[in-house]
């Protein structure tokens, strides 16, 4: 989840802040601490985020695009300049456009809006733009909700007594509301000052950016592993079932699947699944703490060299193609699988199905999916040549059953021609000639369209007229037989216009003589 | 996402009366020239669909293109209204068929135009159609049953779509009225009933259809609220193709349906086998496979507009050639079922036949700036076609550390053949649904996570680490000893095992001990037994609860493992030779040949990383400070036969020759077992212990067997 930085670098940021006795700060120089830290903690514990820097004032600029070197970004924002005033819409729109441009629409964004909570005034202003939201025309829309999910953390670098002052907080309220209340808006508690925009951050790392950490499990074999980026909760039927579900940070394997069976299913989420040297001494600590990054870092390099779980799962998933089947929580499930990138590194993925009973329709439901050594037989054959997936629904769709259907004249046409195809060769189309007469029979039946079983039974008396002299003594009889058939189920007696009822073709035999039949005609 | 949105229940009322059985007048020529058909023949008259023909075959395409993309939960009531209605099918899942409501269509038959007008009308059905939306579905009763006392969060809603022949907008407001009026009625029963729903919100889509060429008397309204339950809209439409287009309009409508329009469709030419034409093929599906789209405003690339199907928009894709195998896992955001606009002409009828046979074809998204982006792919899972949404973004987790990096990274011999071996034997497959299952504690996937329970109890990740698991011997009883019972047959199997393992420990075979880690040769044979027997008595242990018989296969090995007297006897005489050839191996000589043999390896293993760039950890195995190669035995051997010749000068080229073959081999597990069975090297062996102890006769006996 990439998170964009959208720093206010306006006049008002430059205001002095009373401190007693020590240096004069700006409120920018706090909002630079605050965001240092955040950099910090990202770059320890939350490296592979990307982030991307903007700063705005009446105008905005991309400091730093997308990026993982922290180090560069704490470089920008060591060195922002001062600018005129805040107009937030504009970039709010910026922000839009990047992260569109950078990653889509889909993938979900974490925008975090520094700002001292002056907004402007008059127009360009946070309220001016507000205020004009519902006369809008297509093209001047208001930035948000933005087209792809986000998450809006306004960060006040003041506390909620100053701003109560003014609007400041019923427009950004509204700004959340508008995000879909995606987000929150975090105020500084107490008087400014380093400590209390420390702890302003600290909430805001706590809650978006403390890893997820889990212990993915195979039986008895086990492995701590952080997943990144972290699961968020998801909301499947807001009316039935509105509580927001997490994933379990007890990440169970269930079981092993072919990656041809289970088939490019479709996902709510990727994430890496890093297994994790568990140091309890760090644990203990909490997060946020910088200090131990080197105990950390020779932690890991022992860690590389004791045997782990999730390096032996991902070997054997990519060798034997293969994924595994893991449970996130009640009734959801996700897969793991090896996935190799262009340089030929690979990793453990893990992905995440639609939460509910049956996430995919070719597996059917998933606590349906037993072990192979409780079927008779093996499902997957003695040489792995069969497969027991996909499953079959249990009602063929309309594509997969030859339908009728005469909305088109050429639809009806193709139909009337190949009954008529099969009549010109008679008798040894008997069977096609009937299986499309009954077909037809049954269309025009249900749709009540007796006047075209009337108009087939006179084409097929016509065809029989026409009959040249060469033709089988049998196509004759069929084709009048089936003409007599069709005009009495277009009467609608009930015994000739049963929809179940097939016309069945005429026993003849032509063993003998035939002639005679003949001449009767 | 609602599952119990207005489009859960969807109620369609025909008319049936008198009226509806006048001609449409659009005329089918149905009788249509053929090249091989005779001169002179004058084609037949065209027929003409009634009024009541065409509503029933659009409401059946309707419902067509609705079961195909929503199978189950999205549920049509089928009601045909006269002097009485006419309820042809249930809200229940085993009733949602088109071929169900063709049979019950055709026993309905076409209206009679010699019925009393007086007597009939839509209202008869209209009437129904409210008392049905009271009706409780098993979804929403499954939904009640499950959320209990939170039961009021599943509601009621449904729509209504009517299609009759109204006389005016009069007559319009009157249906409305009276729907309106139902509603009220029937909520006010439903209070009171287990069965039934109070409609919190209904919508009513009315479609007024006239014939060919007449006026119409009714105007079109768009969606208006009746009442906080009740919205209207009405519809006027010509019969025939317009109200066919009219409704396929509306279903997408109702259930968020989008059009693709896959273009350049190679397909055969009837005439000309070995040519081939491109074709588009239009397909409906939910519109969030669109969603990219509509988000980024990429809906109106230039051309994409529908022929003649009546529709507003569709997205146009491109087939693309290089198709895609079933073992690539593409990342994909959302697969959606598709149901072909025309089902049965021959491009659609080509498409999907082709996809059913199994192949999968990606679809490549036309983009203004003319880059080519491939956005989804057509693949068929069990009969049934989807439409994948293929990520065609950057992706966030891209560059990742590579997992050699991280914690285990650096360990080399993970047991990656036999772990996979074991996913193969813990695949899943589907079990039937029954009923009870789940009291008897036997929900598949339970059972499933209890088999890898069982499995995993004792399974070391790396070869290293293990003895019994890289033995070939013991296969027998590992596989079964996982098993949640044993039969006798298989106790019988385990010892049988067992039994062996003794016998190969008597011939004091070799056992492939690692010594990975440790210092100089490793250890002893008879503490590699003990390892070896160690570590199967743990594997067997941690199965000895699950039955007797598994406690029975732990009673063999631990049986097995106190020997017999003689047997320690000839351990101890065993460990008194080892001490023994430890010191030779000290002998300053010895080192000295051991020296020029490195010396030679070295300048072989440079060779060897300059040809085919070996892995740096088989070179280091050959450094002084790496461990032995853990076959010592064999090496042994042949230095006891040499002292003589070696005591006379330098190595000779055949002693470095076959130090250095026996130390190849010696690294190698294949060479190992044919070592074993090398009868020379065994008879030397038992040679040795003969010229220190004596004649022993019966041991000797069964080593030269």
């Amino acid at each position: 989840m990439p998170t964009v930085v959208l720093m206010d670098v306006s006049l008002s940021m430059t205001r002095p802040v009373q401190l007693d006795g020590t240096e004069e700060f700006q409120r920018k120089n706090l909002a630079v601490h605050g965001l240092t830290m955040l950099f910090e903690h990202m770059a320890t514990n939350y490296r592979l985020e990307f982030t991307a820097l903007v700063a705005f004032s009446s105008l905005w600029e991309l400091m730093v695009p997308f990026t993982r070197d922290y180090n560069t970004l704490q470089e920008a924002l060591n060195n922002l300049e001062d600018y005129d005033k805040t107009c937030l819409e504009p970039a709010l729109q910026g922000v839009s456009n990047i992260v569109q441009q950078e990653w889509g629409s889909t993938c979900p964004c974490q925008v975090v809006l520094v700002t001292d909570g002056s907004l402007g005034i008059g127009r360009g202003s946070l309220r001016h733009s507000l205020s004009t939201i519902k006369h809008r025309s297509e093209d001047k829309k208001f930035p948000l909700p933005f087209p792809f999910p986000a998450k809006l953390y306004i960060m006040c670098i003041a506390n909620a007594e100053e701003l109560q002052n003014s609007d400041t907080l019923d427009n950004l309220e509204q700004l959340l509301s508008l995000n879909g209340g995606e987000g929150q808006i975090f105020t500084v508690e107490g008087p400014l000052c380093l400590k209390n925009v420390q702890s302003l951050f600290g909430k805001l790392i706590d809650q978006a950016y403390t890893p997820f950490h889990a212990v993915l499990r195979c039986g008895n074999l086990s492995s701590d592993v952080q997943v990144f980026p972290r699961p968020e909760p998801v909301i499947m039927d807001e009316e039935v079932d509105p509580a927001p579900r997490t994933i379990l940070t007890d990440l169970e394997i269930v079981g092993f699947i072919e990656i041809g069976d289970i088939s490019s299913p479709p996902v709510l989420s990727r994430h890496l699944v890093l297994p994790i040297a568990v140091n309890k001494d760090v644990d203990e600590m909490g997060t946020g703490t910088t200090d131990e990054t080197e105990e950390e870092n020779s932690a890991n390099q022992m860690a590389g060299k004791s045997p782990n779980f999730c390096v032996l799962l991902h070997g054997s998933l990519k060798v034997e193609g293969m994924v595994a089947l893991v449970q996130l929580g009640p009734e959801w499930y996700g897969m793991l699988y090896s996935q190799a990138d262009s340089k030929k590194k690979s990793n453990l993925m893990m992905s995440l199905f639609e939460p509910g009973p049956e996430p995919l329709p070719w597996l059917g439901k998933v606590s349906q999916l037993g072990p192979t050594s409780d079927a008779k037989e093996n499902p997957y054959g003695e040489d792995d040549s069969k497969s027991p997936f996909p499953l079959q629904p249990k009602s063929k769709r309309s594509y997969a059953q030859n339908v009728t259907v005469w909305i088109k004249p050429s639809g009806l046409q193709t139909d009337v021609q190949k009954i008529l195809r099969n009549a010109r060769k008679l008798p040894e189309k008997t069977q096609t000639f009937y299986k499309e007469l009954n077909r037809l029979r049954k269309a025009a039946l249900a749709f009540g369209f007796w006047d075209l079983l009337k108009g087939v039974a006179d084409l097929l008396e016509r065809e029989c007229t026409l009959l040249p002299d060469t033709a089988h003594p049998d196509a004759a009889f069929q084709l009048s037989h089936a003409a007599q058939q069709l005009k009495l189920a277009s009467t609608g007696d009930s015994q000739y216009a049963a929809f179940d009822h097939n016309i069945t073709p005429m026993l003849t035999d032509f063993s003998g003589s035939g002639s005679s039949d003949r001449d009767r005609m | 996402m609602k599952m119990f949105s207005i489009s859960h229940k969807t109620a369609f009322v025909v008319d049936h009366c008198p009226y509806m059985a006048e001609s449409c007048r659009q005329q089918v020529e149905f009788d249509m020239l053929t090249k091989n058909r005779p001169q002179g023949v004058i084609p037949l008259a065209p027929v003409s669909k009634s009024l009541w023909t065409c509503a029933v075959e659009c409401s059946m395409e309707y419902c067509r293109i609705l079961y195909d993309i929503y199978p189950t939960r999205k549920l049509v009531n089928f009601i045909v209204s006269d002097s009485e209605f006419h309820i042809l099918n249930s809200w229940n899942q085993a009733d949602q068929s088109t071929q169900e409501l063709m049979a019950a269509l055709a026993a309905v038959g076409p209206p009679n135009p010699h019925e009393d007008p007086e007597c009939c009308s839509i209202l008869h059905g209209l009437m129904a159609a409210v008392e049905s939306l009271c009706k409780i579905t098993e979804y929403q009763h499954e939904a009640r049953t499950t959320l209990m006392d939170k039961a009021d969060r599943v509601s009621n809603r449904g729509r209504i779509i009517c299609i009759t022949n109204a006389k005016s907008d009069t007559h319009v407001r009157m249906l409305e009225d009276y729907v309106q009026e139902t509603i009220q009625e029937q909520n006010k029963l439903a209070i009171s009933s287990d069965r039934l729903m109070q409609i919190q919100q209904c919508e009513l889509v009315l479609i007024h259809t006239y014939p060919f060429g007449e006026e119409t008397l009714v105007s079109d309204r768009p969606k208006k609220e009746i009442s906080p339950v009740l919205t209207s809209e009405v519809h006027s439409v010509r019969a025939g193709r317009h109200l066919a287009s009219k409704l396929n309009i509306l279903v997408q409508q109702h259930f968020d349906l989008a059009s693709t329009t896959i273009t350049n469709i190679p397909m055969k030419e009837e005439q000309h086998a070995n040519t081939s034409a491109n074709y588009d093929v239009e397909l409906l599906h939910h519109r969030d496979a669109h969603m990219e789209f509509i988000k980024s405003g990429d809906l109106h690339p230039a051309g994409s507009t529908s022929r003649d199907s009546g529709l507003k928009e569709t997205v146009t894709l491109k087939w693309c050639t290089p198709r895609t195998n079933s073992v690539e896992l593409h990342f994909c955001t959302g697969a959606y079922r598709i149901s072909p606009v025309d089902v049965n002409s021959r491009p659609s009828s080509c498409l999907t036949n082709f996809l059913l046979n199994g192949r999968s074809v990606l679809l490549e998204q036309p983009r203004k700036s003319g880059s080519k982006v491939i956005s989804h792919m057509l693949s068929s899972h069990g009969g049934e076609i989807f439409l994948h949404v293929l990520n065609c973004t950057r992706s966030t987790l891209e560059d990742p550390p590579s997992i050699s990096e991280g914690c285990g990274g650096r360990v080399t011999d993970y047991r990656i053949t036999d772990f996979g071996e074991f996913m193969r034997e813990n695949r899943l497959t589907p079990f039937p649904d029954v009923q009870g299952s789940e009291v008897a504690g036997k929900v598949p996937l339970e059972r499933a996570k209890r088999q890898l329970e069982r499995h995993t109890r004792y399974w070391p990740m790396i070869i290293s680490q293990t003895t019994i698991f890289n033995m070939q011997a013991v296969v027998p009883l590992a596989s079964l000893i996982v098993k949640e019972s044993l039969t006798e047959e298989d106790v019988l199997t385990c010892q049988k095992t067992i039994y062996n393992l003794v016998d190969m420990e008597r011939k004091n075979d070799p056992l492939p001990i690692s010594t990975v880690g440790t210092r100089g040769k490793g250890p002893k044979r008879d503490e590699q037994y003990r390892i070896m027997w160690n570590e199967l008595e743990t594997l067997v242990r941690t199965h000895m609860g699950s039955s007797e018989r598994h406690q029975r296969v732990l009673d063999c090995v631990l049986a097995c493992r106190s020997k017999p007297p003689e047997e320690e006897d000839r351990k101890k005489r065993g460990r008194k030779r080892e001490d023994r050839e430890d010191k030779g191996e000290k002998n300053g000589k010895d080192s000295e040949s051991e020296r020029s043999w490195q010396e030679s390896e070295r300048l072989k293993a440079a060779l060897e990383r300059d040809r085919e760039e070996l892995a740096e950890a088989e070179v280091i195995k050959d450094s002084p400070d790496s461990p032995e190669p853990l076959n010592k035995k064999p090496r042994l051997e042949v230095e006891d036969v040499q002292p003589a010749e070696k005591a006379k000068g330098p190595v000779s080229l055949l002693t470095m020759w076959t130090n250095r073959i026996n130390t190849a081999n010696s690294r190698k597990h294949q060479e190992f077992a044919g070592r074993v069975n090398s009868v020379n090297n065994k008879a030397e062996l038992y040679q040795h212990l003969k010229d220190e102890n004596g004649m022993d006769p019966h041991e000797n006996g069964k080593a030269m067997r």
